[in-house]
């Protein structure tokens, strides 16, 4: 791992138990992505491109190989340990936004603060709401906002816990058109202002050009 | 997460409703506890209170010799009133030649500590209420003393070398007692003038006594520091040994209070279960949100806890508040029902409600969020992901160390507990199974049914699982229900029909063979008079050949206190089988029987090791009469009827000179006629106990209305969880149809398969409840209660018809708002 690398996936293999036997969704895959640097992972439905993801960013565990994110090897640590690199290093974005129902736009952007025990969470997450343009809907409830608007609100959640690496899992799958070409430039805009990693995963074209390096996944393999 | 996240977290729930059924069941376990154990509480020291009347006491302690000093020194050390009391036989005598025996009972000031004392100036009245006692010089007499004696008040009778002024009637004492040997009618007098009258003498049969009163902890104490030994020769005496039939009435009905309780609880129980796992449901999402954003399993588990706490802490503070006011309502309700004054509750039931409540957040509620720290945070992408199976195991061993802890903390009685959950695994598996089969019976019907119909029926079982756990606690509910109702009716009944109204409450002893035909004649006419039956002391002298002291040193160990063969009872022979009277060995005899037989009662002859064939000697009045042991009869001792141990063919005791005896009903107004009655045959004994039968009639009916508050209340709380349970299926409900809606369902086709669903539920639900009631009700009777066992058919129809009403009902009520609902709504709120 050189002083630059952020992420490094030595072997990544996962097996899921099924009704008709083992089922081998990852197999041999190794990869390393740079600080600062924007990787599209791209893939057919049910290649494995999603559970990649979820084990590159430590929200699951691969059955064989190694992890490492921010210099710490996910994949020898304890649910309760990941969860705090992931707390210190890790933003998300998903395709269903995932904002919690019973919070206002404001509230779900300070909810990463508030889980760290952060003071000024408020401020901090009105300055976000302002960058994506949402300063108006701030005491709204997501069920009150637009599909756009939620993924605007999830973007500023994502960087409010001022990530190393912001993990995104299809952040335009929900999204017509026009509305997803907005989010896209947000995103890369507010990644190159917070210098943070970008790992996507998408079917999106536009979006993993938009990305300085595009990573295809078949069947459970890397293509090179 | 900090503390403010955690309150805001709650906040929001709260705010969002997803607490409100949480808070709700917890509200209703508390809530009920506290209320049911508040008027029980209230009520049972009532009745204790009442029933202390019978004793003239909270408690006394008895002998046949003077009471010693050093309890006299114990009692005094401890804060309690005492008053004594002597009881003994004595012949009196008015004017020249008349004399009667009467049972005397002298008294000192205080007395009676419970109860009151009724005098009257005519014999035969009612009377009224007094605190005070016959002065010294002067005798309280009984009504019937005055025909009897041609006395009236102001003249003088003599008891030993004493004369002593008769001032008043003595109309009832509450401790009258309706024993058999407390021969005679009553004189009562004040102690002081006991030594005048030199009847106290070596060898006299005098009974002594030191009534107490206080608090039950002062006397429980007394009791365990004087610890009473049978070769002490003195007795500690409370209302259960008093008076066996009151105490027996106490028993079932705290039992069944008891019961009643348990259920409550454990239905209460079941809803904050249910309504814990919806919560813990609906926030698997939330969970995977805090998780992909830094929390920790333990930070997730920490702040689910802490807001349960805060649910609990407001559970038991608006429960107990509404607990209280529940139960200053049901007193209200019932304040014309209950003519006694209740006496102020003890902390008791806050105390128990409130720990009911944290029990039922423990054991029922924080399972399923301890769960939520398991919840993957792979969720936020993969929504199928729940949390893992192994913790379910917390769940059901919590929940089931919950329901052991609170069964047996609240009735403790292992028994009870024991049985109950003998009965709650039996239903869970025989019932588990019988709902899954009855549910793919459904879906066989269902194929070839209309299409609501195939809706609800497909729904059902395709959510096998679900509807299985929810058949059950329907079941469950309605089984409860129904076995509180069943007892409830067994119970009432029972009480009702040992005390009918024409119960005998007069007997009549000491009627000479000569006198049988006139006072026959003469009771003929209030039509509701008894069998008339000879009786004669004697007692048994040899039991095959072998004395009687030296049968009881085979068979009992020297400190056995129990009955010993050779004591004196009361003998009577008969040619037929008694009323009320069964025999269960051997035979009786045919009524021109000539040998010398004997039929025995089955549990009199079990403790004096007799059985059918063993040769009895008799010693009566001085003759030896030998007999035979042909049958053992069982008989009804709480019946009011004349009993007898020892009944001998007509042919054993034909030349004994023996009295008669028999017993009738006569109303209060109709007294005047033992004045006839005792003018015509003044040797004749009346003993009145009619009192003492209106006294627990009173108390039979005041038992009566608690036990049907109590099932008030159960009913209250097995329909919220009827609730609970709907609620926690209907997310699953309500996603279905509103897919159902937008493939062009109408609102009309989704009502028909709610109802039909429901209905089937419910159906089921009642027919698993019937099997279930049944057998709890015949273990319950059977083991509990003592009472016979009966089978109910018409519950075989009420059942199910009830079960499937009562869920379409509340069914429909609580999924009212999945038809009015636009289906978008449902589809885009992933948490709706």
């Amino acid at each position: 791992m050189t002083r630059n690398t952020v992420i490094r996936a030595v072997d990544i293999g996962k097996v899921v138990p099924t009704a008709e036997g083992n089922l081998s969704i990852l197999a041999g895959v190794g990869l390393e992505i740079n600080t600062g640097e924007s990787v599209a992972i791209v893939g057919a439905s049910g290649s494995g491109k999603t559970t990649l993801l979820g084990i590159l960013a430590g929200l699951d565990l691969p059955s064989s190989g190694t992890v490492e994110l921010a210099r710490e090897e996910i994949t020898a640590l304890d649910e309760e340990a990941r969860a705090r690199i992931r707390g210190e290093h890790v933003g998300f974005v998903f395709q269903t936004f995932q904002l919690l129902a019973s919070l206002t736009a404001l509230e779900n952007v300070m909810l990463p603060a508030e889980l760290r025990g952060d003071p000024g969470a408020e401020p901090e997450a009105l300055k976000l709401l302002e960058k994506v343009g949402l300063s108006e809907r701030a005491g709204h409830y997501p069920r009150q906002l637009s599909g756009g608007e939620q993924q605007r609100v999830a973007i500023a959640r994502a960087f409010a816990s001022r990530p190393t690496v912001l993990f995104a899992d299809e952040p335009t799958g929900n999204l017509d058109t026009s509305t997803g070409q907005k989010i896209i430039e947000l995103l890369f805009d507010l990644n190159t202002e917070f210098n943070t990693t970008l790992v996507l995963v998408t079917h999106d074209s536009r979006l993993a050009q938009r990305c300085g390096r595009v990573v295809e996944i078949e069947q459970g393999r890397l293509r090179t | 997460m900090n503390a403010s996240i955690v309150f805001r977290m709650a906040w929001r729930d709260w705010r969002a409703g997803e607490l409100a059924l949480l808070l709700v069941a917890l509200l209703v376990a508390v809530g009920t506890v506290t209320a049911i154990s508040l008027f029980v509480d209230r009520l049972h020291q009532a009745l204790l209170l009442e029933s202390a009347n019978f004793l003239a006491a909270d408690r006394y302690i008895g002998g046949s010799n003077p009471i010693p000093e050093p309890y006299r020194k114990a009692v005094a050390a401890r804060n309690l009133d005492l008053v004594d009391t002597m009881v003994f036989p004595s012949m009196i005598f008015a004017g020249v030649d008349r004399s009667q025996l009467v049972a005397v009972k002298a008294v000192e000031e205080g007395y009676p500590l419970r109860g009151v004392l009724r005098t009257a100036l005519e014999p035969f009245t009612r009377g009224e209420e007094g605190t005070d006692i016959p002065p010294p010089g002067e005798v309280w007499l009984d009504s019937r003393l005055f025909p009897a004696m041609s006395v009236k008040l102001g003249d003088e009778v003599e008891v030993g070398l004493a004369r002593l002024k008769v001032t008043r009637v003595l109309i009832a004492e509450p401790d009258r007692g309706g024993s058999f040997f407390d021969l005679g009618p009553r004189l009562l007098m004040n102690l002081a003038d006991v030594p005048s009258t030199e009847v106290v003498q070596p060898g006299s049969r005098i009974g002594y006594r030191l009534l107490l009163r206080g608090e039950d902890d002062e006397l429980d104490a007394l009791e365990a520091e004087l610890g009473f030994e049978d070769s002490s020769g003195y007795r500690w005496v409370d209302v259960r040994e008093a008076s066996p039939r009151i105490g027996s009435a106490l028993d079932r009905a705290e039992s069944f209070l008891l019961l009643g309780g348990l259920l409550a609880v454990l239905l209460a129980g079941v809803a904050v279960a249910l309504s814990a796992h919806r919560y813990a449901r609906r926030h698997y999402d939330h969970v995977g949100i805090f998780k992909t954003l830094g929390a920790t399993p333990d930070q997730v588990m920490w702040s689910y806890v802490a807001v349960l706490a805060l649910v609990g802490a407001a559970a038991v503070i608006l429960g107990s508040i509404i607990g209280g006011l529940l139960h200053l309502g049901i007193v209200e309700v019932l304040k014309e029902l209950i003519p006694i004054e209740l006496p102020a509750p003890s902390l008791r039931p806050f105390w128990l409600g409130a720990t009911t409540g944290f029990i039922c957040a423990l054991a029922f509620a924080l399972p399923p969020l301890i769960h939520l720290r398991n919840v993957s945070p792979m969720r936020v992408i993969r929504r199928d992901l729940g949390s893992a199976p192994a913790s379910q195991w917390l769940s059901y061993s919590a929940a089931a160390t919950g329901s052991l802890f609170l069964l047996i903390w609240y009735s403790e009685s292992l028994f009870l507990t024991f049985w109950t959950l003998v009965g709650a695994a039996a239903v869970l598996v025989l019932f588990g199974t019988l709902a899954l089969l009855l549910l793919r019976g459904g879906r066989v019907v269902g194929m070839q049914a209309g299409s609501g119909w195939r809706l609800a029926l497909s729904g059902l079982q395709r959510r096998h699982r679900e509807n299985t756990a929810q058949i059950l606690i329907f079941g469950l509910a309605i089984m409860l229900l129904l076995v509180l109702v069943l007892l409830r009716t067994a119970l009432i009944d029972e009480w009702r029909s040992q005390l009918p109204d024409d119960v005998p409450n007069h007997f009549l002893m000491n009627i000479t063979p000569e006198q049988v035909a006139g006072v026959r004649e003469l009771l003929r006419k209030t039509r509701r008079q008894g069998p008339i039956y000879p009786m004669i002391r004697g007692r048994v002298v040899e039991v095959n050949g072998i004395d009687a002291k030296q049968w009881d040193a085979r068979h009992r160990h020297p400190d056995d206190p129990g009955t010993r063969v050779g004591s004196e009872r009361n003998l009577t022979w008969a040619a037929h089988v008694p009323k009320d009277n069964e025999v269960v060995l051997g035979e009786w005899w045919p009524s021109n029987e000539e040998r010398s037989l004997v039929s025995l009662e089955d549990e009199y002859a079990r403790e004096l090791y007799l059985k059918l064939g063993d040769r009895l000697t008799f010693d009566v009045a001085g003759v030896r009469v030998d007999a035979e042991v042909a049958s053992l009869r069982r008989l009804d001792w709480e019946s009011m009827q004349p009993n007898f141990f020892i009944i001998f063919s007509p042919a054993a005791l034909k030349d004994s000179a023996a009295t008669y005896m028999t017993s009738f009903h006569l109303e209060r107004e109709e007294k005047i006629f033992l004045n006839r009655l005792l003018s015509a045959y003044p040797t004749v004994t009346v003993i009145e106990v009619d009192a003492i039968i209106a006294q627990v009639q009173i108390i039979v009916d005041q038992v009566t209305q608690a036990v049907e508050l109590i099932l008030a209340l159960v009913v209250v709380s097995g329909c919220l969880v009827l609730i609970a349970s709907i609620q926690a299926g209907r997310d699953a409900r309500v996603r279905e149809h509103a897919l159902v809606r937008t493939l062009g369902g109408t609102t009309r086709l989704i009502t028909g398969a709610l109802a039909v669903e429901f209905a089937v539920l419910g159906t089921f639900a009642g027919i698993i409840a019937v099997v279930g009631a049944e057998v709890t009700v015949a273990l319950l009777q059977n083991q509990v209660f003592e009472l016979p066992v009966q089978a109910h058919p018409w519950l075989w129809l009420i059942g199910p018809t009830v079960g499937g009403i009562l869920i379409l009902v509340v069914g429909l009520w609580g999924t009212r708002g999945v038809v009015s609902s636009p289906p978008m709504t449902v589809l885009r709120g992933a948490d709706d």
